[in-house]
């Protein structure tokens, strides 16, 4: 413990503390002194990589700051309630001064904030962060994530208008793909066979209690360890030859980026005050959810579900025996497992060697999101969404822009940061030209890849074991 | 023991009693061979469809076949067949094979195409009136008024063909004067048609002898004009409700057209006035509003027999024209009643709604109707009747001009408000101000009618006002997003400033310790 070993101590409050004033009063009581000290000598590692992945923290958290007070703030005139929800909200967004910028800032930070927070998770995979001795960092903002997309979900519900109750409905459905307790799992999430304003009660509770309460006892946790570990130096540099100085320099520059982001903020709210117009993000309060109105076509969620929703599509009926969305939701189960468990997977980070294999990984999964979240946005069918011809074409679009985003991202690597392990970007993308540009299944397509990619794999293995058993 | 037995043979009694159903028909054994019989390629005749369905048939319908097959009416399993697969329901079936008629007439071996009834009568087969399903559609014969209706005889008892003696011996075909009255022996008398129809008139025989059809069929003796036969057909007459019927309510146009809009029937006929009757009005009625509406299935639309009457079919009188409006569009049509207009169309004998509206060809008014310039309704009219009254003009240019500027400002607002609620302001209360608008330009575009500024302001002003109310929203909603961009650039102002600050700060502290 070391210089905190003072919080076991009575203090005595006779000791001459550091100077007088407030701040001698305090530290008699506190020993804020060793405290001062060691955040006075805190460092962030100045290396080889860019410093602004550093930043993108401090930024996810600003949005949750934003989110905290723009949502008690909406809490005062949020009124749950079958004949209230989407009044309240009509209300404040129409009669109450600024109430249609609250609930502005609000949608566009929790957006903004999943932004922030997936570049974060993304740059802190790339950089290998996880590594030991800092596991319980990933894990705990690996279920920061989580929490948020649970975050997104249940606050989607809350004005209870048409778009937000037949999304909930989709959404909500997919949970019956649960073996066993599938069925049981759906009806505890919705409060009834059906969701109602029962679903809507438990979604509120959720949004503006569990799941706070969860999420503040988590961010203590990951900043604490981020405190007290410090950040981590790039992979192979371990004592870093400079640092910066995280009070006031670091400190200093997260202040200047917030107020860049409140910029951002407060001029989109204004000038979009519904969100972009893109499916999937969008906000405008249309009508009041009603059960019984037809659920009107092309349906979406939002954006960062849009992935699951098409690969859920792309599973037929039944396989294997069992129903395609258990199976589906089996494998989202698996990526989601694995992703969580990469601090102890990576076994070359662990020991501070480069491990370009996981590198490659994280590139495969954005352009594996990538891919399936195009198609989900059914880029390149126009309004033709019940058209196979134009939803094939879509997927001939879809693939041309994941393609060629694959072979900018291959050549920038191997030419400015000389990486040369490509075999899983490749599987991806020979996924996503086997189905897009071939017409061939997704799931076929999908198999081929993962053959390909075990096959390069064992090969690499071979060529590599085969030069050292000469010798 | 002994009771056991008596109990048992007493309950086996009863059952082979129930199961020997002594009114159950035994099949006629000629019926049995014909439904087994085999072509020469060895193919069943009657196929699998037309077995199920004699299958399913009553007792009642399998004793009728029966007699049918004993008397000889059905000796071929062709024949047989064809009946079958006419898959009529069991009432109809029922009259069928009680009908001696009809099981003669519809076996191919006995008659030649002219007198069969076939199953596939039409293009290039027996003639159309021939067609054996659409005689068992009849109306007529679904109430069990078959082929002797007409044509006499007793279809149930003999062979015979004594026909009825209003049934003309010749030239039934080319001189067309006795059907009306043949029809009417039943269609005029109401004790009869109560029995099947209580609520259908019985005076259409009445109406048609002084309708111009009448007149010319019965007093000119001009078989050209049109009779019962020529709107309801001959065989296969259906109810005017059922949509197949020549005379359900959007085929009438055609119906009528037949005649009317082929130069050949029509020719030589006048008007009053003495000049040719024009074949245009099917072409004209089909462009006008009406013919659209009728045609995109608005069953209510006006079609030919609303204006003209059915059986009594008559040109509507100068009067006529706007009663014949009135019926539907009754606000414009007492607005008319009272209005200046109403005495000068009467002195000048103009047909009220068809001067400025015209008849067949009745197209969507449009406000340019109004214009006082040359071109427009009012302008032209009053040049040449009234020596250009200044008052009239006036007014009537107040009209056009009230009515342009609602119809613009509606077009206006409407996409003003979508646009600011694209922005994220409240347009309820322009889209309230923007209902007024519309209602009250529906309102004023009826009571031009009135020819009255007075009656006109009543309903056009609250419009107006609404206009104005509206124009004042706009300004203040645009006056709020204003608003939020002056705070919006204001707080960038001071988070600026903010960032300077923190920034200079930043600098001086790197400055002191490099």
């Amino acid at each position: 413990m070391g210089e905190l070993s003072f919080l076991n101590n009575e203090p005595d409050i006779n000791a001459a503390g550091k100077g007088g004033g407030l701040r001698g009063w305090l530290d008699r009581r506190y020993q804020l002194t060793p405290l001062l000290e060691f955040l006075k000598h805190k460092e962030v590692p100045i290396g080889s990589h860019w410093m602004g992945w550093y930043y993108l923290g401090g930024v996810t958290m600003f949005f949750f700051i934003v989110q905290v007070l723009t949502g008690v703030l909406l809490l005062m005139y949020y009124q749950p309630g079958e004949a209230t929800a989407y009044e309240s909200i009509r209300f404040l967004t129409t009669k109450v001064p600024f109430g249609w910028l609250i609930r502005s800032v609000h949608s566009w930070s929790a957006h903004l904030m999943i932004i922030s927070l997936v570049l974060h998770m993304f740059s802190t995979m790339m950089l290998k962060a996880y590594r030991p001795p800092r596991e319980v960092t990933w894990v705990s903002g690996y279920l920061l994530f989580l929490l948020t997309l649970g975050f997104g979900f249940s606050g989607y519900l809350l004005p209870w208008n048409k778009l937000a109750y037949f999304a909930t409905t989709v959404g909500t459905n997919i949970v019956k793909g649960v073996p066993l307790l599938g069925d049981w799992l759906l009806e505890v999430m919705r409060g009834g066979p059906d969701v109602s304003i029962n679903t809507l009660y438990r979604f509120f509770a959720g949004h503006v209690v569990i799941l706070p309460l969860a999420f503040v006892g988590l961010i203590g946790l990951h900043l604490l360890v981020i405190q007290r570990q410090g950040m981590a130096p790039p992979l192979g540099e371990k004592v870093a030859p400079r640092g910066m100085k995280f009070f006031p320099s670091f400190a200093l520059r997260d202040l200047l980026l917030w107020f860049a982001c409140l910029m951002i903020l407060l001029t989109l709210a204004v000038f979009l005050p519904y969100g972009p117009g893109i499916p999937g993000m969008d906000w405008e309060l249309g009508e009041k959810a009603d059960a019984f109105a037809p659920a009107y076509p092309g349906i979406k969620p939002e954006w960062y579900f849009l992935w699951e929703y098409q690969l859920l599509k792309e599973f037929p009926p039944h396989l294997f025996g069992l129903e395609g969305p258990q199976v589906c939701l089996f494998l989202i189960a698996i990526m989601f497992t694995v992703w969580g468990l990469i601090p102890w997977l990576d076994r070359r980070a662990r020991r501070d060697r480069h491990s370009p294999a996981f590198s490659d990984f994280g590139w495969a999964a954005i352009l594996f999101l990538t891919y399936l979240t195009l198609l989900g946005w059914d880029i390149g069918a126009g309004k033709r969404i019940d058209d196979p011809a134009a939803l094939r074409n879509a997927a001939r679009v879809c693939a041309w822009w994941t393609v060629g985003a694959g072979a900018l991202v291959i050549a920038v690597r191997s030419w400015r940061f000389e990486h040369r392990w490509f075999l899983l970007s490749l599987a991806a993308l020979l996924q996503v030209a086997l189905h897009g540009f071939a017409g061939m299944s997704y799931l076929l397509a999908g198999l081929i890849s993962i053959i390909f990619a075990a096959v390069g794999i064992a090969a690499g293995f071979f060529v590599q074991r085969k030069p050292s058993s000469a010798t | 023991m002994k009771t056991q037995v008596l109990v048992l043979s007493a309950f086996l009694f009863s059952t082979a009693a129930f199961a020997a159903d002594p009114s159950a028909p035994t099949q006629n054994p000629k019926l049995t061979e014909m439904l087994a019989a085999k072509d020469e390629s060895g193919k069943p005749i009657i196929g699998p469809d037309e077995q199920a369905y004699f299958a399913g048939l009553n007792d009642n319908l399998k004793e009728l076949l029966n007699q049918a097959v004993q008397k000889e009416n059905i000796t071929r399993p062709e024949h047989l067949a064809a009946l079958l697969a006419l898959q009529l329901r069991p009432q109809k079936m029922e009259i069928l094979l009680q009908n001696n008629c009809i099981l003669c007439h519809s076996d191919s071996a006995n008659h030649s195409a002219d007198t069969l009834f076939s199953p596939t009568a039409g293009a290039g087969g027996a003639p159309s009136h021939m067609n054996l399903k659409e005689v068992v559609e009849d109306v007529h014969f679904r109430r069990g008024i078959s082929c002797a209706g007409c044509h006499g005889g007793d279809p149930t008892a003999d062979l015979g063909h004594a026909h009825v003696k209003e049934w003309p011996e010749k030239d039934r075909a080319t001189n067309r004067e006795w059907i009306a009255a043949f029809c009417a022996r039943c269609h005029s008398d109401p004790t009869y048609m109560h029995d099947f129809n209580a609520a259908l008139p019985t005076d259409q025989l009445a109406k048609f002898k002084e309708s111009p059809h009448g007149r010319t069929l019965l007093e000119k003796h001009d078989s050209r004009a049109a009779q019962c036969v020529s709107c309801h057909g001959v065989h296969g007459i259906r109810p005017a409700k059922d949509p197949q019927s020549k005379v359900y309510a959007q085929r009438v146009p055609e119906t009528c057209g037949a005649c009317h809009a082929d130069p050949k029937t029509m020719a030589g006929f006048t008007k009053a006035d003495g000049s040719p009757l024009p074949v245009t009005q099917l072409a004209e009625y089909k462009t006008s509003i009406h013919g659209k509406a009728l045609a995109r299935g608005d069953l209510g639309a006006p079609r030919c027999n609303t204006c003209h009457g059915n059986h009594a079919a008559t040109p509507p009188g100068i009067a006529g024209v706007s009663r014949s409006c009135s019926l539907c569009h009754s606000a414009n049509a007492s607005l008319f009643d009272g209005s200046k207009h109403k005495q000068a169309f009467d002195r000048n004998n103009w047909p009220e709604c068809g001067k400025c509206h015209g008849n067949h060809a009745i197209a969507k008014t449009n406000d340019s109707m109004l214009s006082t310039a040359k071109g427009g309704l009012c302008g032209d009219c009053h040049r040449d009747f009234s020596k250009d009254n200044p008052e009239c003009i006036a007014t009537a240019d107040y009209f056009h001009q009230t009515i342009t500027r609602l119809d613009e400002a509606r077009a206006k607002f409407s996409s003003v408000a979508e646009k600011l609620a694209a922005k994220g302001l409240d347009v309820e209360p322009i889209n309230n101000q923007l209902t007024e608008i519309t209602d009250g330009l529906r309102k004023s575009r009826t009571h031009i009618h009135s020819f009255s500024r007075d009656t006109f302001q009543q309903v056009a002003l609250p419009a107006v006002k609404a206009a104005e109310n509206t124009e004042t929203l706009v300004t203040k909603a645009r006056e709020e997003y204003n608003f939020r961009q002056f705070w919006l650039a204001l707080s960038i102002a001071v988070i600026g400033l903010l960032m300077l600050t923190v920034y200079l700060k930043l600098r001086a502290l790197e400055k002191e310790k490099p």
